[in-house]
This record gives structure tokens, sequence and C-alpha cells, in this order.
């Protein structure tokens, strides 16, 4: 649509040659909001084991940084660096009155066509129910959001302009924008980056740590080690607090291994967690966690039955 | 309550009460009910006794059923435990515990004062025959604590600012000073493209090199390495996550240019050629002392006399090169990107280890072309301006992509294997390295050699996991990359019939961790390598 754009224009304008510019590089950021969003559903193979559930967040990531490095751009310019007009602003840098009107039809017509995708993509995934607020969606919406803000404010300040010859408007109102795009893209950026990291949620954190303390209650399990737990995203419609995770166990002297793995595995699968578990003897201390290292367990003892007296 | 209570108090009409001090035991008791270890006597009961451990000791010191404790007889020992069981579990609610401290029960004693005799330390009935002979009082294994922390404070700026050590200190002042020479560089480039594409390169690197100082900084914290519930890789993972970010910017700055190119391109054009006279005239009120786009004209106000040194481009290449002798900064970026370099370049240049940086080659070349360009007198034309921004400009864009894919890889939880082994020539240390890992490999002897490209694939090392003799199979292999320093592999292996003692396990997982290792963790030499936490699930064939 850009191009054609671009190439409906190609004899006729300046402005919306320029401004067929910024559209295209937008519908390259909505092309790859699209993309992620179908990649998402894509199952898990050998080289990404755990799907691309995460996807959509980078994407949301991706494009929160952009409007963030955008808003840098935007509000450096509108302190006095006038040379080179981009994105937002670009009708005033040439001077407001040539082709101000036509500025604003492209836009326009920037805005229908990023409506109509806007439109498209919940519909593409309402059907799926998503439990989680979907970072993806999120920032799609908030580059949309930019856009239009970003048009107001050249329609807004060229009337203000018109009636009242004074030129800070312009920066006035990109400004305004800017820190407006600003506030609402920080809250993105900063739950894209949460789960990018793989922080526990603090409620799942919570029945977690319950679930933890119980796993030595279990019968032949005498110590545990390297607990690591992620949160499952790889179908959005199953698992809304699923866990996967990593953990070492120690079992008891006599007691059978399958035996205990089962015991543990089944105990933590009750709780939502799927675990790879690996069982190990006490007082094999080879594996790279260091059970049998430490011994932690006997200060502990005495210090406690201390502790009553 | 039903099956223990009535014949507790059946047993205990016949005992002699004041037993002084009965809750010594109590600590003992809850322990085993919460260990299990009486399960085999009261099957029904099991579930339930794990929970309230903590209130079934405090019903326990209750003077309601002080009287009803004595010490076990042989006769009714089945019986006792059952009741132990079921008051441990049913008592609990029905008597709500007013007061659970120890010391309250010291004076519920019933008999007469004998001062010292059953308060010394230690389980009063532990050393009877009885309990020597029936193991009933078992002594409860030692259960560690809790392995993780829930979750370890992040620090706050003023925290980080405190913790800050000399070095680390000086590094973040000159991250500041490579920030102001930024901001010079990009305020002088009035009117140049090329110098504006300079200034675009140069706060890259500002802010790689600002987030190589938090990384450095934040090490000082626990939270960073440790792994709590939380944040269960640490949050090493931040520096991953800050390196996306970065290449997004360079992504960015790439499409920016190539806009500001294209439009300067465009506005040229339409001044050569006006279709149509009010956007021309626009744009020619915007630059108006551009008036032959394709003559010698000088772009606006930057004009550096032939001859002189231009100092803008020079501070730039001064605070790359401090920044990439000084603090190494890119040098993790660079590893996860994996960028194969021509090998002349490495033979040519004795610094091939700061150029075979993608990011300083740019900087640097970029940088010091500028800086000639003026001092041999070429005059500054202004397709010249032009092609030099273009260059940039592709260059960040793919330089940028290619970060982003690598890094975005790491954030989606996968694995991207090593390509062929030396393609990263330019790099010095290649060759010690490469025969530390065959050293690795003479000594694994059972390790198959494949050779070739195809070495340190995901797919081969799992293909040499099943070619073990005990492993009939590979249910799961998940290998991903947390961060920089720390990938995980996660087996799930299916053995053969016949091999499930302990030794050979040991042995199976320790040699399944030496492979993955080997295999895919790189570079011994270079740094911070790459280290595998491999977990291996068992299961027996059949």
């Amino acid at each position: 649509m850009a191009v054609q754009a671009f190439y409906g224009y190609v004899t006729d304008s300046l402005g919306l040659l320029s401004d067929s510019i910024h559209m295209f590089f937008d519908c390259v950021a909505l092309g790859i909001g699209l993309f992620a969003a179908v990649a998402s559903k894509w199952p898990p193979s050998e080289r990404f084991p755990y799907g691309f559930g995460k996807i959509e967040t980078l994407s949301g990531f991706g494009n929160g940084v952009f409007l963030g490095l955008l808003v840098n751009l935007v509000g450096m310019m509108a302190f006095g660096h006038h040379h080179h007009g981009h994105g937002h602003s670009h009708g005033h840098s040439h001077g407001c009155n040539g082709h101000a009107y036509e500025d604003k039809h492209s836009h326009n017509h920037g805005h229908s066509h990023s409506h109509q995708h806007h439109d498209e993509k919940p519909s593409h995934t309402h059907g799926h129910s998503h439990s989680h607020d979907n970072e993806n969606m999120h920032g799609i919406y908030l580059h949309v959001l930019a856009d239009t803000l970003g048009s107001a404010a050249v329609i807004a300040s060229t009337v203000l302009t018109h009636f009242w010859k004074w030129s800070g408007w312009d920066p006035l109102a990109s400004f305004l924008i800017a820190v407006l795009i600003l506030l609402s893209a920080l809250p993105l950026v900063k739950s894209s980056a949460r789960r990018l990291l793989l922080t526990i949620p603090p409620e799942t954190e919570y029945s977690l740590r319950e679930t933890l303390s119980g796993i030595t209650g279990l019968r032949g399990v005498v110590s545990y080690a390297a607990p690591k737990f992620w949160v499952d995203d790889r179908n959005a419609v199953s698992s809304a607090d699923k866990l996967l995770g990593v953990m070492h166990v120690v079992a008891a002297k006599g007691a059978d291994m399958e035996d205990v793995r089962d015991r543990v595995r089944n105990y933590l699968l009750e709780h939502k967690i799927d675990v790879t578990l690996q069982v190990e003897r006490e007082g094999d201390n080879t594996c790279w966690c260091g059970v049998g290292r430490s011994t932690l367990a006997q200060p502990h003892m005495s210090t406690r039955s201390v502790g009553i007296f | 309550m039903a099956p223990g209570l009535p014949s507790i108090e059946l047993s205990g009409t016949s005992s002699a009460p004041g037993e002084p001090s009965f809750h010594f035991t109590c600590d003992d008791y809850d322990k085993d009910t919460g260990q299990g270890s009486a399960a085999s006597v009261v099957q029904g009961l099991e579930p339930s006794v794990a929970a309230p451990t903590r209130r079934s000791s405090s019903a326990f010191l209750h003077p309601q059923h002080a009287a009803l404790l004595r010490p076990p007889t042989p006769e009714s020992t089945l019986i006792n435990m059952a009741s132990e069981e079921g008051s441990a579990t049913a008592a609990s609610p029905a008597s709500a515990p007013k007061n659970p401290f120890n010391f309250q029960t010291q004076f519920i004693s019933t008999g007469p004062v004998k001062p010292n005799i059953g308060q010394r330390r230690g389980h009063r009935y532990k050393h009877s025959s009885i309990s020597a002979q029936h193991q009933f009082f078992q002594e409860p294994p030692p259960r560690p604590p809790p392995v993780l922390p829930a979750s370890l404070p992040v620090p706050t700026f003023k925290e980080a600012w405190a913790s800050m050590q000399r070095e680390q200190r000086a590094r973040l002042w000159w991250c500041c000073c490579h920030a102001a020479v930024a901001m010079y560089v990009f305020f002088s480039a009035e009117g140049s493209l090329a110098m504006t594409a300079l200034s675009h390169l140069v706060f890259f690197d500002v802010g790689s090199a600002a987030v190589c100082v938090a990384v450095d900084v934040l090490g000082n914290f626990e939270v960073w390495r440790r792994s709590s519930i939380r944040h269960p890789f640490g949050l090493q993972r931040a520096e991953v996550l800050a390196g996306f970010a970065m290449s997004v910017f360079l992504v960015f700055g790439g499409f920016d240019l190539i806009s500001h190119n294209l439009k300067h391109l465009l506005e040229s054009v339409g001044e050569h050629v006006p279709h149509h006279p009010t956007a021309a005239t626009a744009a020619a009120a915007a630059t108006p002392d551009r008036v032959h786009s394709h003559g010698h004209s000088h772009h606006g106000a930057r004009y550096i006399s032939p001859g002189t040194v231009d100092l803008a481009s020079l501070a730039a290449a001064a605070s790359t090169l401090v920044s990439a002798y000084g603090l190494r900064n890119h040098g993790r970026i660079r590893r996860v990107m994996r960028v194969p370099l021509p090998s002349y370049l490495g033979s040519i240049l004795p610094a091939a280890g700061i150029l075979a940086n993608p990011f300083h080659f740019l900087t640097l070349c970029f940088s010091f072309l500028m800086l000639l360009l003026p001092l041999v007198s070429v005059p500054h034309f202004v397709w010249l301006d032009r092609l030099i921004c273009a260059a940039i400009a592709a260059s960040m864009f793919v330089l940028g992509t290619r970060l982003a894919v690598a890094q975005g890889l790491m954030l989606l939880m996968s694995y991207s294997g090593l390509p062929a082994v030396g393609s990263s020539g330019g790099d010095l240390k290649m060759g010690s390295d490469r025969k530390t890992v065959a050293a690795g490999k003479k000594t694994d002897e059972r390790t198959v050699v494949v050779g070739g490209a195809s070495e340190s694939t995901v797919s081969s090392v799992v293909r040499e996991i099943e070619s073990e003799p005990q492993v009939a199979g590979v249910e799961e292999a998940q290998f991903w990359q947390v961060h920089y320093g720390l990938a995980m592999a996660n087996l799930k292996v299916r053995l053969v019939r016949g091999c499930v003692d302990d030794a050979t396990l040991s042995q199976l997982r320790s040699r399944l961790a030496r492979v993955v290792q080997n295999r895919l963790g790189e570079g011994y030499g270079r740094g911070g390598n790459l280290r595998w936490e491999v977990t291996v699930q068992t299961s027996t064939e059949g």
C-alpha cells in the first residue's frame, strides 16, 4: 500500500513522497507485528524448544523502544534543531502553508490504512481469547496512536500558526505529543521487559514457594537444588499460569530413584509445574548443582533445638 | 480424632499422671509426622499429616492433652502411634491452643516437684528400651533450609552508586565524556549528512558503553548472579535485553538516516526538475543555500576548509579508541553476533582484536575517513557526503538487524549453534582455543568425531548422546541460551534395561554433561565462555 502511494504520487508532490517514506516505515513496523502474531502460533522445534510464545512480547518491546527513540528524536527537534524534519513534524520544516493540505490528506490516507490493519488484527487473535494482555497488540496500537496524535498535532499547530503567527506552536505541539507517547510507551516496555527477563509474577511466586517447601516432605526426597522455573507461554490458550522448569532432587539412600522421580513429578504436576527432573543419589556430589557439597543441614538442626531452650 | 483419642484415654487411665516435661518430645513428633515415617501404620491419615505440623505441636502442649500422654508400653505401641497421628491431625482444630509457648507448660506438673529430673535437654523416651527396640523415635532426617531465597533485593540507584568501586566510577565518568563527545559531534554536524550519520554511530557507542558500566556495577550485587524464585536466572538476562534495545536503536538510526537521505535526494531532484511549483519553492525555502544539487556547493554551516583538522571527527575517533581499549565494550555483543570477518583483515592489521569488533571498526573507519577528506583537500562533494551517509546507514541497518536477530533469538529461549569452526578468524586466541577443545575431546574417548561444519549443532550432539551404549533414546532435548554466559540443556533420556545402579547413572550423567559442554561450550580462552547447565531426567526402558 505504501508502494502504491509512492508510485501513485511520485510525479505529484514532494510532501506526499516524504510522507510515503514515513508510511513505508510504519508498514514495516506493522508487518513485523503481524509476523510476530503469526509466528507465535508456530509449534516448538529443536531450535526453539519453548516455541515462539515470546516473540510477541519481543515485538512489543521493540515497538516500545522504537517509540521511545522516536520521542527522543521529536523532542530533540522540538528543541531547536529544525534542519531536518522527520516523522510527524515533517510538514513544518518546509514551511506550512505550501502543502499542508496535501500533507493532511496523505496523513488521512495513512490512517485509513493503519486502522484497517488495526481492525483486522484483533479479529485475527480474538478467536484465541488471550488471557494475558498481549504486548504485541499493545505495541501496534501505540504505534498507530502515535501516528494519529502526530498528525493531529500537525493539523492543530498548522491551524494555530495560521491564526496566530507564532513559530512556537509547532515545537510545543510536538513536545506535548512526545511526552504523551513516552508516558504510554513506558508501561509497555516495562511489562514486556519483565516477561522477557523470565521473571515470575508475584502471585505465582507465592504459590511456588509453598509448593517448593512441600517437596522435602515427599517420601525419599532428601533435598533439592537448582530449582529454576519460568512461565510457559507455548500456547496462550490453556496455560494461564503454568510453569516450566528444571530441578535436581536428591534421593535418600534406600529410596528407589524411579519412584522418587515419579513422586516429585506428579506432585509438581498437580501444582501446574512441568519439570525436567534429575534425580541424584544422596552423597553423590558430582553434579554442577552442588547438592551434596554443602552441609547446611547439621548446623541448622542444632541451632534450632538450642533456640527452643 | 476418632481413631486416636478414645484409645489413648483407655490406656491413659492406668498410668500415673505427672510427667512434667512431655513437651520436649513435641518437636520430635511434629517432624516425625511431617516426614511421614509412621505412614505404614496409618495409611489413611497420611495426606493430611504434612500440612498442620506447627499447629499440632502446639495442640500437644495444651494442658488437656498433657495428662493423656504417658510412656508407651510394649502392648500399646501400635495404638499409641495411631493415636499420635490422630491427635496430630484431628485434635488441633478441636482444642484451640491458647498458649502456643513452651514455657507455659512447665506449670502443669501434677506430681511432686522434682526440679531438674525431667527437664534435661533431649528426648525423654528416646533411649528407653522400648524406643530402642521398635525404632519408635526415629531421628528425623535433617531438613535443609530453603534452597532459594524468595527474592533478592534489587538495588536502588543510591545503593548502586554507593557500591561502585574506583575503577567503575572512572568508567562511568568516561562514559559521560563519551556522551559529551557524541553530543558535540551531533551538534557540529549541522547540514552534513555524513557527520549526522557518524554521530548516530557514536551515540550507539555511548549507549553500549553505558550498558557495560551498568552491567559492571550491577555485578556487585547478589541479585545479578544468584537465582531466586522471582528471578530464576538472576538479572543477567537484562544485559541481553539492553543489547536488544540498542540494536533496535541501530535499526532505527539506519531507517532515520536512509529516510533523510532519500528526502534530500528527492528534494534535490524536485529542485532540478520542478514538477510542482509550490512544493519546490517550499523545499527551496527550507534549504536556501543549496542551489545546484550537483554542483560543488557546501552544505550549510558545515564547511571544513581543506588542510585543517576536523575536530569533531577527531574527537569521535579518539573516544572510540579509548572506549575500545579501556572499556572493552561491545565485547560480549560481538561474541553473540559471531560476525565472520575476512581473514585478510586479521593478518594485515596488528590491532585485529579491536578491529574484529564490527562496531569499533565502523566508527573508526568512518571517523578517519571524515578526518582525512579535508586533510587531503578533497573537495566536499554533496554526492560524497550522501554516499558516506548511505554507507553508514546501510551498515548500521545490517549490523542492527543481525544483532537484533541474534539477541532476539536468545530472548526467545533458543540456542543458535556456532557456524562452521574457523569462521571467526582474526581472533588471535582462536588457535589455542581449538587446541583446548581438541584436547578435551581426546580425554573423552567416547566422543564420536563428526567433524566439519555440522560438528557443534544441537542435533549432532543429540545424535551423539543417542549413540551412548546405555542410552536407548532421547525423548526430549531442550537446548537454550539464557544469557551471554549460561545455557541450559534439559534432556529426557530413556536408558536400556539393566544399568540402573547409581554409579553407572552418575557416570553417565557427568559424561553427557561433558559432551554437551565440550561440543557446545565455545571459546575457552575468550574471557567468559558459555557454561552449560545440563539436567538429565532418566527413565528405564520398558
